[in-house]
């Protein structure tokens, strides 16, 4: 009995508890659809969706730990992905890797700037700010629809998209556990006035977060445009759709934050989301139901890690 | 430039700037857009297409000028007026008067559901809706599958300019009267200032947002109806994007988006009516969708900065 | 004695409404352990938090060894060499032991933009099996440690580097037998090692077994410093309390007969972590006091009794047989309440003045079931002025009153709301003299024409000076219960709280 305290207590907890929820899926969906459902092969097409969409959750992590929200997700990739497409017509790889990497950044950058200096919710300023990217999405693709040219390809599939996640999940990792900033942005997250106190800029150090954030988002934008060779421009926030399933990924690291493994969490709970979503359609459901799924499993996610907490006061 | 700064803010804090300053970009944007369209704007013939636009939007953004008030946000409406359209399309081939109803308690419905994960579980309401509007808008696009689900043939005959706007202005009429005259609007002003304040000073706090969680649900199931004899039918898109429109109307109108007490109710009117003579106006200008989008999201980002109600001391996530 | 360490010269700090330390200089001297010591917003807790950087002095200099110490914030302050151990919670969830300890102190292990994790948690865990802690393990979420551990860590966190002046800010309380322990051995060794600790404690008797000198702070000014091996915890209270507030200050009457009509009851009520089974029967016309120390629960009785607790047992009883179970009916049945927290609970402070008075008398403005703004308006007038409140007019947000104008403001409502039982919880707090005044001669007048008060106060002057009856709570539980009587001494009320 102690020994199993113990070991709840452990970080691997959190590991063996992701890799028992992923099997129980796995295995609910295999029994009812054995023949459509899950084999190898279809696991790694899971995970290569699933992996895009853990590179935008784990920049989107920096700052949901620190409490504010990036609505500008989706315009973001959006804008990020056809301008990849645009500069890879140019610079070749070179644009296609380096022309979201600074787009999204830039996004992240005026985010967090705004944020910072109206003193406004961060959702209402990234909701605003989402129109502005989307309009700059149509500017650069006059309204057509943005197709990579099949000689840039090679980050759509195995191993070059494998590659490009896993030195995203590094990197994240690292800046986590070996820089400040990792440091700092779990003290904000946990309070603002204590961490101000002990001399963390906190202005700063939530700017940071936002170009942390926006420079992952450039990642999965490449991912994005790599896998599903060709973006259109949104307009009236529809693009706002594409802010959540990196979401859903973010809300697992949360939730498993402290067991020490945000990153293995946010992947992992992207494969998970996926495993559900081709469930469902295994079992014969239309895509529509994608919608609604994603609809619970985020409201059952963040039902599960809040508790409520009397007289709380909550907006 | 910090003292620069000060002097903005202070001017804001004056009740009387608050006030002329939507009023006032009201008038600038119905003259501007008078000069620009050389008055073609208001020929009768575009004053009532306008008028027909704006019903569906007037009427929503109610409810959610409620929630706004006590410091919620509500992004389901969009969604839920999809949903209600549904509804009362479906039930239009039955009778008119059960599909109005039952479009109104399915409004009602989607609120309580609202209500009771941000009120019992917690949950911050921007969270709560988002993820309602992505399950409802789910059901709507599951509804329409196959075929958009079409009303009654006959439902298109109540769409007379007569009949929307004695029904819109009947629900604005008795929305104020509410808000103002039985200490409703006092008490929700009151939550969004200080909910723990308020409910010291004896207003029953979960109750009343379960409350106007639910009245606003309702009262979109009316702008559904609104909407359902406009056009007919309903397909996967209705009521795609309208939490954004109301969101910037009502901004536009002069609401600070944290509510509390520099609430006021003609932020609802005023909202709406410079919201779509700012779009109608932008069209009619030949201005393409991308210019109109960049500008939209620029107004609407420095009418936020300018209204934001701040407080020293406050800590903004 | 020795040399000076700490230097303090003419401190002085304001917060909007109250002047919290009023020129406060002071020395204190190499190896010695000084203890602070006041009633509560005496400002002790201002006058440390100004040297270490939470707060911001407004005038006065600190000087360490001849040094001027500024600090910005709290690192800063360890980087001048002082450190702080405060009354909350220090440390912050989410983070490891280890990045808990070097909080805003990584560039020590950076090289590069990169920091050494391994050798930071190699650090910190050498630290606390220096402190003998070595059951605490540095790379592990500090989430995983009670409270207790927790300021464990925060000693190691606040001392590893050696400050000249370690400032232990009420954290006794918070802590167990073992911990005080640690804590205690901590200051000693600081102690000989020629630097300085600054003990501020509620508990006189630890105070004067710890310290070597105290010196005693009441109301933002500095009273005295003694030595600790001269004096006994009954001089301390007297300097604390001070004998200057009396005279035509509070009610003249001794032992006016009391009702025998019982208009509210509370029986034995509980609320988990707060009080214990406390019974209360308050008389028309009468004033119950409610003193103990601030922890005592006594803060939890007022809310109890209107409603507001969550999870509380036990009945309240209105006298004519309402139980009184949310705070809507207690204010249905004529009973009112002033928070301790006025900015929070009493008040809602980005509103304005009109809107707090008349947010729970909204349905009696109304005329036919409808509200006016006139009456509103009206309404808010009326009593705002009968409270002499300073203001532009009632349209004015609270945020930029004063406190004593605060608390106007939330007496103006309940006076309107004309409710007959009175819960007032500190209600002098914070408020300067001609204010607290006022505010006395308002309970004396309304306790006259037949309204009953329960006043929470931390202040025994206050106490004595104004209740009938006063009831001391200890640990949650009633300890001691006095008649208003003119030979009751201050002395007799702390006997019974501590």
């Amino acid at each position: 009995m102690s020994n199993f305290k113990k070991f709840r207590q452990s970080h691997w907890y959190g590991l063996v508890m992701l890799a028992v929820i992923t099997f129980v899926f796995w295995a609910f969906f295999k029994i009812l659809a054995p023949q459509t459902f899950g084999d190898f092969n279809k696991l790694q097409t899971y995970l290569k969706t699933a992996l895009y969409y853990a590179v935008g959750g784990c920049g989107l992590y920096f700052i949901c730990v620190m409490g504010p929200f990036d609505m500008s997700v989706g315009a973001n990739i959006v804008l990020s992905s056809v301008l990849a497409v645009n500069m890879s017509e140019r610079f070749g790889y070179a644009g296609l890797l380096i022309a979201p990497l600074i787009s999204g950044t830039l996004v992240g950058l005026l985010n967090g700037l705004v944020y910072i200096k109206l003193k406004i919710s961060s959702l209402i300023v990234t909701a605003g700010l989402s129109l502005v990217y989307e309009a700059l999405s149509i500017f650069a693709t006059n309204g057509k629809e943005a197709i990579l040219s099949p000689s840039y390809r090679a980050f759509g599939d195995y191993p070059g998209n494998l590659i490009l996640a896993l030195l995203a999940f590094f990197f994240c990792g690292f800046i986590l556990k070996y820089t400040k900033i990792g440091t700092y942005t779990y003290a904000i997250g946990s309070n603002e006035v204590v961490a101000g106190n002990m001399g963390v800029n906190v202005d700063k150090y939530k700017v940071v977060a936002f170009v942390l954030c926006g420079f992952f988002v450039g990642i999965e934008s490449i991912l994005t445009i790599s896998y599903g060779t060709s973006m259109t421009s949104a307009s009236n926030l529809a693009s706002m759709s594409r802010n959540f399933p990196p979401l859903m990924g973010t809300f697992f690291g949360l939730a498993f934050k402290k067991y020490g493994h945000p990153v293995i969490a946010i992947v992992v709970g992207e494969f998970i989301i996926q495993l559900l979503f081709q469930g469902f359609v295994a079992l014969g459901a239309p895509t529509t139901v994608q919608n609604i799924v994603t609809g619970i499993v985020l409201l059952a996610i963040v039902t599960m890690t809040i508790k409520p907490v009397k007289g709380a006061v909550v907006k | 430039m910090d003292t620069e700064k000060k002097v903005k803010l202070s001017l804001m804090n004056q009740p009387l700037f608050r006030t002329v300053m939507p009023f006032a970009g009201f008038i600038f944007i119905v003259v501007l857009f008078a000069i620009l369209t050389g008055g073609q704007l208001y020929t009768p013939g575009n004053l009532k297409l306008l008028l027909s636009q704006s019903y569906v939007l007037l009427i929503a953004c109610v409810g959610v000028f409620m929630v706004m008030t006590m410091g919620g946000l509500d992004f389901s409406q969009g969604s839920m007026l999809g949903v209600c359209s549904v509804v009362i399309c479906f039930l239009s081939n039955v009778n008119i008067v059960l599909a109005i109803l039952c479009g109104v308690l399915t409004g009602g419905l989607i609120g309580i559901v609202n209500g009771f994960f941000n009120v019992k579980r917690k949950i911050t309401s921007f969270i709560v809706t988002i993820c309602n509007m992505y399950l409802l808008r789910g059901m709507v696009a599951y509804a329409t599958t196959k075929s958009p689900v079409y009303g009654v043939s006959n439902i298109t005959s109540y769409n007379t300019m007569g009949f929307n706007l004695t029904f819109t202005i009947v629900i604005l009429l008795v929305a104020f009267a509410v808000f103002r005259y039985t200490g409703l609007g006092n008490r929700l002003k009151a939550i969004g200032a200080g909910e723990t304040a308020a409910r010291f000073a004896g207003v029953r706090v979960e109750k009343t947002k379960m409350l106007i969680y639910m009245a606003a649900g309702m009262i979109t199931g009316l702008a559904a109806f609104i909407n359902s004899i406009k056009v007919g039918s309903v397909t996967s898109t209705a009521g795609n994007q309208l939490e954004t429109q109301i969101m910037i109307a009502l901004v536009l109108g002069g609401m600070p988006v944290n509510g509390g007490a520099k609430v006021r109710f003609y932020n609802i009117i005023l909202g709406a009516l410079t919201y779509k003579i700012l779009t109608a106006g932008l069209v009619m200008l030949g201005i393409e969708p991308k210019t109109q989008q960049l500008i939209m999201g620029i107004v609407f980002l420095v009418m936020v900065a300018v209204f934001a109600d701040r407080e020293t001391g406050m800590i903004v996530k | 004695m020795s040399e000076v360490i700490l230097h303090a010269e003419k401190i002085d700090k304001s917060f909007v409404g109250t002047h919290a330390i009023d020129h406060v200089t002071l020395d204190f001297y190499k190896g010695e352990i000084h203890a602070l010591i006041g009633e509560n917003g005496s400002g002790k807790s201002t006058f440390t938090s100004c040297l270490t950087g939470i707060y911001h002095k407004d005038s006065g200099t600190f000087t360490l060894l001849g040094k001027e110490v500024n600090a910005k914030n709290q690192v800063d302050g360890n980087y001048q060499g002082v450190a702080i151990i405060v009354q909350e919670t220090g440390t912050l969830s989410g983070l490891t032991v280890a990045e808990n300890i070097f909080l805003g102190k990584e560039d020590e292990f950076t090289k590069f933009h990169v920091k050494n994790t391994k050798a930071m948690n190699k650090k910190a865990q050498e630290l606390l099996n220096s402190y003998g802690f070595d059951y605490i393990k540095a790379t592990d979420i500090i989430d995983k440690y009670n409270f207790e551990d927790r300021k464990l860590i925060e000693i190691v966190k606040a001392t590893y580097f050696k400050p000249q002046v370690l400032i232990v800010d009420e954290t006794t309380t918070a802590l167990g037998e073992k911990g005080r322990k640690e804590l205690f051995k901590v200051m000693k060794d600081v102690k000989d090692d020629g630097r300085c600790v600054i003990f501020i404690s509620h508990d006189l008797d630890e105070v004067l077994e710890q310290s070597d000198n105290v010196s005693v702070l009441r109301d933002g000014e500095y009273i005295d410093t003694v030595k600790s091996s001269d004096v006994t915890t009954d001089d301390l209270k007297k300097l604390m309390v001070g004998r200057e507030m009396s005279g035509n200050y509070y009610r003249a009457d001794y032992g006016e007969p009391i009702s025998d009509e019982v208009v509210l009851r509370g029986e034995h009520l509980t609320v988990p972590g707060e009080i214990e089974d406390f019974s209360i029967e308050l008389h028309k016309g009468e004033i119950i006091g409610i003193g103990g120390l601030s922890e005592c629960g006594m803060h939890e009785v007022g809310k109890a009794l209107f409603g507001a607790s969550y999870d509380r047992e036990g009945t309240v009883t209105t006298a004519d047989g309402t139980q009184i179970k949310d705070i809507k009916t207690a204010i249905d049945h004529s009973i009112a309440y002033a928070s301790k927290d006025r900015s929070t609970e009493s008040l809602v402070i980005n509103d304005t003045i009109q809107d707090n008075i008349t947010l729970p008398s909204l349905e009696d403005i109304k005329r036919n079931h409808i509200l006016h703004a006139k009456d509103e308006r009206a309404f808010a007038e009326k009593y705002a002025r009968q409270m002499s409140t300073k203001m532009v007019g009632v349209h004015q947000f609270m945020s930029a009153l004063s406190g004593g104008n605060k608390q106007k403001v939330v007496l103006a409502r309940w006076i309107g709301k004309n409710s007959d039982i009175i819960i007032l919880d500190s209600p002098t707090r914070g408020i300067d003299i001609r204010v607290k005044a006022d505010i006395y001669q308002m309970m004396d007048k309304m306790r006259k024409s037949g309204k009953s008060i329960i006043m929470i106060s931390e202040e025994i002057s206050e106490l004595l000076g104004m209740a009938d009856r006063i009831i001391i709570m200890k640990d949650g539980r009633q300890n001691g219960e006095f008649l208003r009587h003119e030979g009751l001494k201050d002395t007799d009320l702390i006997a019974k709280m501590v």
